[in-house]
């Protein structure tokens, strides 16, 4: 499966309003594999996840999904065509319950069975949701949380999985965990998958990553080349270098 | 003596300098029209009348926008308030008082009123202030209106020998529009009116500016129920000779009416409001022929102004001042300027010299010092038992993960958080002490997402900031009464200086909302530093900025300590500036505090690297791919 | 007993309203002070059509289809009033939604005084002139009617909530548009959804219950829609059982305090208990979020 371009982003420039944040920006994501996209705070990770969502206007490049450029798409109708998000802060549904929330995930999926079926899968990948299964999102820990925004996101059976900052607000721990669930989701569907983060562990499960900084693609690793970046990463934060 | 024609060239300049500001220009013009009216063919004795009715309007609708502009808070009472001011107006004068003295009655009764009335606005807020207002308009109309002792409507007030034909009731409206526009200035250069946008988008941080919110917002009810008495009293005495028997002008229909207004015209623009008064109320009256059309053009014209054009006519005037400026290419770069510190000197002393509100006299080596120190909000504990010091001339990080508890601590200190414990800052207990008034102690700090009033400028931004400072009473402000001149002279002198020594003198007059992100951080640290302080806490200070500009930060960091004697605790994520400018570090997880030392030692732990800075190349390497 | 009886069928009337208000509010954040109007203005195009024909068709609606024709117009000044005005609001602060709403509800009567006059309308009740007597209280159709269509509504919406896709759709939106709108639900569908049918509500009180209170005038909805408005604000302006619950107090209170205070006393009080309530427990008897 692997080796066809699912997304390719091409030269993307946007931002907000008159505040450029992305110069140039290019990656891509094959078919079923976990591509990184690193950087620190306001390095623009977010933005480019928001102008792949169509939630921020490109200003010049594409975006190709699948053979069409969705750029400027809006999030709705991106779900339709298999792609989904997991957005910063786990964009919980707070009074609604466990299940309500996967039940949201599947919206745009028509057929009962297939519905039915993304259920006994979550609940199986993720059994502590089927035991909370009704119980509002809001009273789940914040791991539990981006376990259920994961399940979520997987209910809508996408092609394209973008996760945003997985890591954020989590313990060492957690993050982990949350880390697992995106390998397992890629394992078990089938999923491309993009992590955007900042914590340098999500270079463990991904075959291909960038570093963004400034708005800017700094630095392209691939396969063995991924663990090196991650050392170089490490020291970067860590400050050895300096 | 003949004007020579450099003086008069350079006036002219100077004059058309000031013109440029549409807004201004806009009242200028406006004001000379106004009193050249009674002058014009055609205009009868009625247009003045109602005229003069169109000016009372707009002071009602000015008074009506104190509370919308600067407080956010929409009341639908305001018609019943004139209706007050009136009522005691007549009240008062009918029963043989002079009229200064009625007119005087009739503003502070509709003060009093809107004060009491204010009262609810500092439990609840927004949509249900509206609510509660609604529910005042609604109760007047039924009790007080029918009340003929209440309305005064079996007395009858005398016309003023002084206000007795349309034209000198016509020029007294006028003179009292133009006091309000006046007033309405002075509100927005002095205190009173900084802490009500402090309140307005910013409440709870307002009180690390030593803004009082509750204060603030009775104040501005005060201040906007006077002003619309003074409509009220003046319809008093349009009417007279006798009292008001048609209570129409104070229904809630009026009170709609003049949120319209304020709308249309845009919420905090004097002019703007003024002009949507005479369009939506007295280009009707004038020109009949639209007949009874009229209220439904101006009802779908409020409907069109809520969605097409949200700032109204003001909105309008600024966005021509805006494009009239960019035009004369005043775009400047909106970074802050790289400032060689050794040449700030004069900007750092004019800062260093501030009053304090407890002995300077240092007891102990520890400037703060915090001992057991929880923070639980409902069930969940954000901060267990943290002890730490901060010594005087230190710059101190505070690292860990997000939510560990970093914010929490910088919440605790100044005010902002449930606290138990002890946080002792030049051995005075601070979680004793109302949050504004730590202030006064000497604490400054920033936030995380940004404390700051957006849609203000930088330079009123810092301005804000030093309100602690500020010590005449916002009344006297209003009037520049006592030392206020020379103390907002004195604040402004410090602002610019703060705005230098940050290179952002450039951008003094800029909407801060309008600059980027980093930019705007750069700002608050500015503002903070203004206020004087002896200990600054920064929350992430580095947040949205590149290398290079976190570096720039990190230079500006030691200069504060060298220059202005400043101790600064640092929340900070950029492992390389924390290494590079602290003295000592704390790194906080799950709210307890896992690890303290020099900064090499803190970023090689093994918990710390465990938990904020990723896990060591070991543990890792155990990871099956 | 008696007031008990006759306060709970007013409240009946005004809980119509009033989950309009809060279907309004739970989905758009936005406060309509409009509802009254919206109702009103098609119960008198029903009543002037009624009276002198459709125009072009020049047919006489019989006297029920009154009630048919508010509902239609209410549902389609909802679904214009969503488009043009309200959705390009979505975004902004509450206030400018209830600053529109305001001047909805100015124009709507301002437009029915221009076409239908200023007069009473004394309407003949679209569903008959029956009473009947329940514990010495007599109620007339359009009463019993209201009672019926209030509860009928209010469990018709909590099926919908609890157990419709559209509704899990719309409790979605009212959590997080943002995040709805990225899980593919349809958001500017659940908000023409909310209008559309607070419109058709604000018809069917209207024009139910114009008649039993005595007529209506162009401007007097305002005064019935605040009784509405009072009675979300009270029950929680994002709860529907608050709302109806809410309103059945301000009718009970308003029919004690007529009866036993005098008139205008019933008025006061309600206002009080607006006043307690948001003073006490800002967020309403059974509201989730407090409107800011």
């Amino acid at each position: 499966m692997s080796g066809t371009a699912l997304l390719e982003v091409d030269s993307l420039c946007s931002g907000y309003g008159a505040l450029q944040v992305l110069f140039d920006v290019s990656f891509r994501v094959d078919t079923g594999e976990v591509v990184a996209l690193m950087g620190s705070n306001g390095a623009g990770k977010t933005t480019t996840l928001k102008t792949i969502t169509g939630q921020l206007r490109v200003n010049s490049g594409t975006i190709i999904y699948d053979g069409a450029d969705i750029g400027g798409t809006p999030a709705e109708l991106l779900v339709r065509r298999g792609i989904a998000l997991v957005p910063e802060g786990r964009g919980m549904l707070r009074d609604l319950t466990v299940a309500q929330n996967l039940e949201l995930g599947a919206y745009v999926v028509k057929d009962p069975a297939k519905v039915a079926e993304g259920f006994d899968r979550a609940y199986e990948v993720f059994p502590i949701l089927g035991e909370r299964r009704e119980q509002k999102a809001g009273t789940l820990s914040g791991g539990q949380q981006q376990m259920l925004a994961i399940a979520r996101a997987l209910m809508s059976g996408p092609r394209l999985l973008l996760v945003d900052e997985a890591s954020l607000g989590l313990s060492p721990i957690m993050t982990e965990t949350a880390f697992d669930f995106i390998a397992t989701a890629n394992r078990t569907a089938g999923v491309a998958v993009l992590i955007v983060e900042q914590n340098v562990l999500a270079l463990d499960l991904a075959q291909r990553a960038y570093v963004l900084e400034k708005g800017q693609v700094v630095d392209v690793a691939e396969g063995k080349a991924v663990r090196a970046m991650q050392g170089r990463l490490r020291e970067a934060y860590l400050g050895k270098s300096h | 003596m003949p004007l020579r024609r450099p003086e008069f060239e350079q006036a002219w300049e100077r004059l058309s300098t000031w013109l440029r500001d549409p807004a201004r220009a806009a009242i200028t013009v406006g004001l000379a029209a106004a009193l050249l009216a009674p002058a014009f063919p055609g205009v009868r004795s009625s247009t003045l009348n109602i005229l003069a009715g169109v000016a009372a309007i707009a002071i009602a609708a000015l008074g009506l926008d104190v509370l919308v502009g600067r407080t956010g808070q929409l009341s639908l009472a305001h018609a019943a308030f004139a209706g007050v001011g009136a009522f005691a107006t007549i009240g008062v004068g009918g029963r043989g008082a002079p009229w200064p003295l009625a007119l005087l009655a009739g503003v502070i009764a509709t003060a009093l009123v809107a004060t009491i009335a204010g009262l609810p606005a500092l439990r609840i807020r927004g949509l249900q202030v509206a609510i509660v207002t609604l529910a005042l308009q609604l109760a007047a109309e039924k009790f007080v209106y029918p009340d003929d002792d209440l309305t005064g409507a079996s007395l009858a007030l005398d016309r003023p020998a002084l206000l007795s034909s349309p034209k000198a009731l016509y020029f007294f409206a006028i003179a009292c529009v133009a006091g309000v526009l006046v007033l309405r200035r002075r509100l927005g250069v002095t205190r009173g009116g900084r802490a009500l946008l402090a309140v307005r988008d910013i409440e709870l941080r307002a009180t690390a500016f030593g803004v009082e919110p509750a204060a603030a917002k009775l104040g501005a009810y005060t201040l906007s129920g006077a002003i619309t008495g003074l409509a009220g009293a003046i319809l008093a005495f349009k009417e007279s000779p006798g009292a008001i028997s048609d209570t129409s002008p104070f229904a809630l229909l009026q009170s709609l009416l003049l949120v319209a207004i304020v709308v249309v015209g845009g919420a905090g623009s004097g002019a703007g409001i003024v002009l949507a008064a005479l369009f939506l109320n007295g280009v009707p009256q004038i020109f009949t022929g639209f007949g009874r059309d009229a209220p439904l053009l101006s009802a779908l014209l409020l409907v069109a102004a809520v969605v097409l054009q949200p700032a109204g006519v003001g909105g309008f005037l600024t966005a021509i001042s805006q494009r009239l400026r960019r035009r004369a290419g005043e775009r400047p770069d909106p970074r802050p300027r790289l400032v060689d510190l050794g040449a700030a000197d004069a900007s750092a002393a004019a800062l260093r010299d501030v009053p304090r509100g407890l002995s300077l006299r240092m007891p102990a080596p520890a400037l703060l010092e915090a001992t057991d120190v929880s923070v639980r909000y409902g069930g969940v504990t954000a901060l267990v038992d943290v002890s730490l010091e901060v010594r005087t001339g230190e710059i101190v990080g505070l690292i860990g993960a997000n939510g560990a508890g970093k914010s929490t601590f910088f919440n605790a200190a100044s005010g902002f958080a449930p606290t138990t414990g002890s946080i002792r800052y030049r051995n005075v207990e601070l979680l004793e002490q109302p949050a504004a008034r730590r202030t006064s102690f000497g604490l400054a700090r920033t936030f995380q997402d940004m404390g700051l009033v957006r849609a203000e400028t930088v330079r009123e931004n810092v301005l804000l900031a030093q309100t602690w400072l500020a010590k005449y009473p916002a009344a006297a402000g209003l009037l520049a009464l006592g030392a206020t001149l020379s103390t907002e002279r004195d604040l402004r002198r410090r602002a610019d200086a703060a705005l230098e020594l940050f290179g952002l003198d450039h951008l003094a007059e800029e909407r801060l909302g309008d600059l980027p992100y980093g930019t705007m951080r750069i700002v608050e640290i500015a503002s903070a530093v203004a206020a004087g302080p002896d200990l600054l806490l920064l929350d992430e200070a580095t947040a949205g900025l590149g290398p290079e500009e976190s570096q720039a930060l990190g230079d500006r960091f030691l200069a504060l300590r060298e220059e202005l004697g400043l101790t600064l605790v640092v929340i900070e994520h950029h492992v390389p500036l924390i290494a590079r400018v602290c003295d000592w570090c704390y790194c906080l997880e799950s709210g307890a505090l896992i690890a303290d030392g020099r900064p090499n030692e803190v970023t090689a732990d093994a918990r710390v690297i465990e938990s904020f800075l990723g896990r060591s190349a070991a543990a890792t390497g155990g990871r099956k791919r | 007993m008696a007031e008990l009886i006759t306060g709970l069928s007013s409240g009946a009337a005004y809980a119509l309203m009033a989950v309009g208000v809060v279907l309004v509010f739970r989905c758009t954040r936005a406060l309509s002070i409009a509802q009254g109007e919206i109702g009103a203005f098609g119960f008198f195009l029903g009543l002037r059509w009624a009276d002198r024909g459709i125009p072009l068709l020049g047919w006489h609606p019989p006297r029920f289809a009154t009630l048919l024709i508010a509902v239609v117009v209410g549902g389609l000044i909802g679904f214009v009033v969503e488009r043009l005005v309200m959705r390009p609001l979505v975004r902004r602060p509450p206030l400018d939604a209830l600053i529109a709403t305001l001047g909805i509800a100015l124009f709507l009567a301002l437009l029915e005084l221009r076409l239908f006059g200023t007069a009473t309308q004394f309407a003949p009740s679209a569903v008959g002139e029956w009473k009947i007597e329940l514990f010495g209280a007599t109620l007339v159709a359009s009463r019993v009617i209201g009672i019926v269509l209030a509860a009928a509504v209010a469990g018709a919406l909590y099926v919908f909530f609890t157990r419709t896709k559209f509704g899990l759709a719309v409790q979605a939106t009212t959590g997080d548009p943002t995040v709805a709108r990225l899980l593919g639900v349809p958001v500017n569908q659940v908000y023409r959804f909310a209008w559309v049918s607070a419109g058709m509500l604000s018809g069917v009180a209207a024009a139910l219950l114009g008649p039993s209170f005595g007529g209506l005038t162009p401007f007097g909805q305002t005064e019935f829609a605040l009784r509405a408005l009072a009675g979300s604000v009270i029950g929680g302006l994002d709860s529907v059982s608050g709302a109806i619950i809410g309103s059945l107090i301000v009718g009970v209170v308003e029919a004690y305090g007529k009866a036993h205070a005098g008139p205008g006393v019933d008025s006061l009080l309600v206002l009080g208990l607006v006043l307690v309530t948001l003073l006490v427990r800002p967020k309403g008897l059974f509201g989730a979020t407090a409107a800011a």
